[in-house]
């Protein structure tokens, strides 16, 4: 779910849009789930936030952070090693 | 005042306070845009139901506003042994009773013309932090008997008084008659269609008032309607509702008032 999170924010968004992508492509996320991770990945840094208003309303939007780029590129490769390891145990039973 | 804004009200009260209005705004903007979504999908504005059906989707204020707390280190222990919903009134009671008997030990020492030491506030503190914290333990163990489930209970001032505002308006503590809580909306109606939610304590004393008998009858718990007011009695029990603000609310066609007491709001009429 962190992963997938930090990968939408690769590109700006807010809350309720960054929800309807990862809906969209298959993982829905409450918004009482998302939020607060959200709020704990800006405070490890991993994403940083600005409100901006838009559509006449103060909106909250997230983006991954340098040290957030560097994180899910770790994490992906680790998911990739995983991955590649399950499929080697599923060939072999 | 809106449906969703007595939510992210409700919400609020149970926030860490330092982040509190960064988390509603972003709740409440979340919030909107669900409900203009689903405005935009019907094409027409939504009902109050249809706005309860998102919330509820939601989830109850003080769950949703738990999730945002983290988890404080050197608490965790405590959080887990109380819980999360009993915490906060545990910090708040604990931190009161440390500071008066901090208080009364420091009276007793400057009464008694000793030197002022740190020796004597240790055991008193000691077992008030043994005392509160068991206190506490207990009642997390018996809230299942109390379990919350969604409910309606966090609209205050409720949205078809709402408008009355003049006519709602803060007042200080008053002993509680009765604990009943306080009024729900009904789609689409002013006063006239109010419902006024109250505990079956409440409920047997109501009908002995001839407005409020007017037009009882039986239902979903049990109703009394006056022509200003209706009223159905609630079976749930108090619990999480003790925290709310103190208010009033003056019911005007009964010429009564709905007060909110130390465990919950209660009906005097003149």
């Amino acid at each position: 779910m962190i992963v997938a999170v930090l990968a939408q924010l690769r590109d700006e968004q807010y809350g309720y849009t960054l929800r309807k992508a990862l809906a969209d492509d298959g993982l829905a996320i409450d918004e009482g789930t998302l939020y607060p991770l959200l709020r704990r990945l800006e405070t490890q840094g991993l994403l940083v936030s600005q409100w901006r208003e838009e559509d006449k309303r103060n909106k909250r939007f997230y983006r991954l952070s340098p040290d957030g780029e560097l994180i899910l590129k770790q994490l992906l490769e680790e998911w990739e090693s995983i991955n590649q390891s399950l499929g080697r145990i599923l060939q072999e039973a | 005042m809106e449906l969703v804004d007595s939510y992210l009200k409700a919400v609020k009260r149970y926030l860490p306070r330092r982040q509190r209005n960064d988390i509603i705004a972003e709740l409440s903007e979340d919030l909107r845009s669900q409900l203009e979504a689903r405005q935009r999908e019907l094409g027409r504005p939504l009902t109050e139901d249809e706005q309860m059906a998102i919330f509820k989707r939601q989830g109850d204020p003080m769950a949703v506003a738990l999730r945002y707390r983290q988890h404080g280190r050197s608490l965790t222990v405590g959080w887990e042994l109380i819980g999360p919903e009993l915490f906060p009134a545990y910090l708040l009671l604990l931190s009161f009773n440390l500071m008066i008997t901090a208080a009364v030990v420091l009276i007793f020492q400057l009464l008694a013309h000793t030197p002022v030491s740190a020796q004597p506030f240790f055991v008193p503190l000691l077992a008030q932090v043994i005392c509160v914290t068991l206190v506490f333990i207990l009642l997390n163990s018996l809230k299942g008997v109390f379990r919350r489930k969604f409910s309606d209970n966090w609209m205050w001032p409720p949205a078809d008084l709402a408008h009355l505002g003049g006519w709602i308006r803060g007042v200080r503590t008053v002993c509680p008659l009765v604990d009943g809580y306080p009024v729900l909306s009904q789609p689409g109606s002013g006063v006239g269609g109010s419902r006024l939610e109250v505990q079956p304590g409440l409920a047997q004393i109501l009908p002995s008032h001839p407005v409020a008998h007017a037009g009882r009858r039986e239902s979903a718990g049990r109703e009394c309607g006056a022509p200003g007011l209706e009223m159905a009695v609630a079976d749930g029990p108090l619990w999480g509702r003790w925290c709310r603000r103190f208010r009033d609310v003056v019911l005007p066609r009964v010429n009564g008032f709905l007060r909110w007491g130390l465990f919950g709001p209660w009906l005097w009429i003149p």
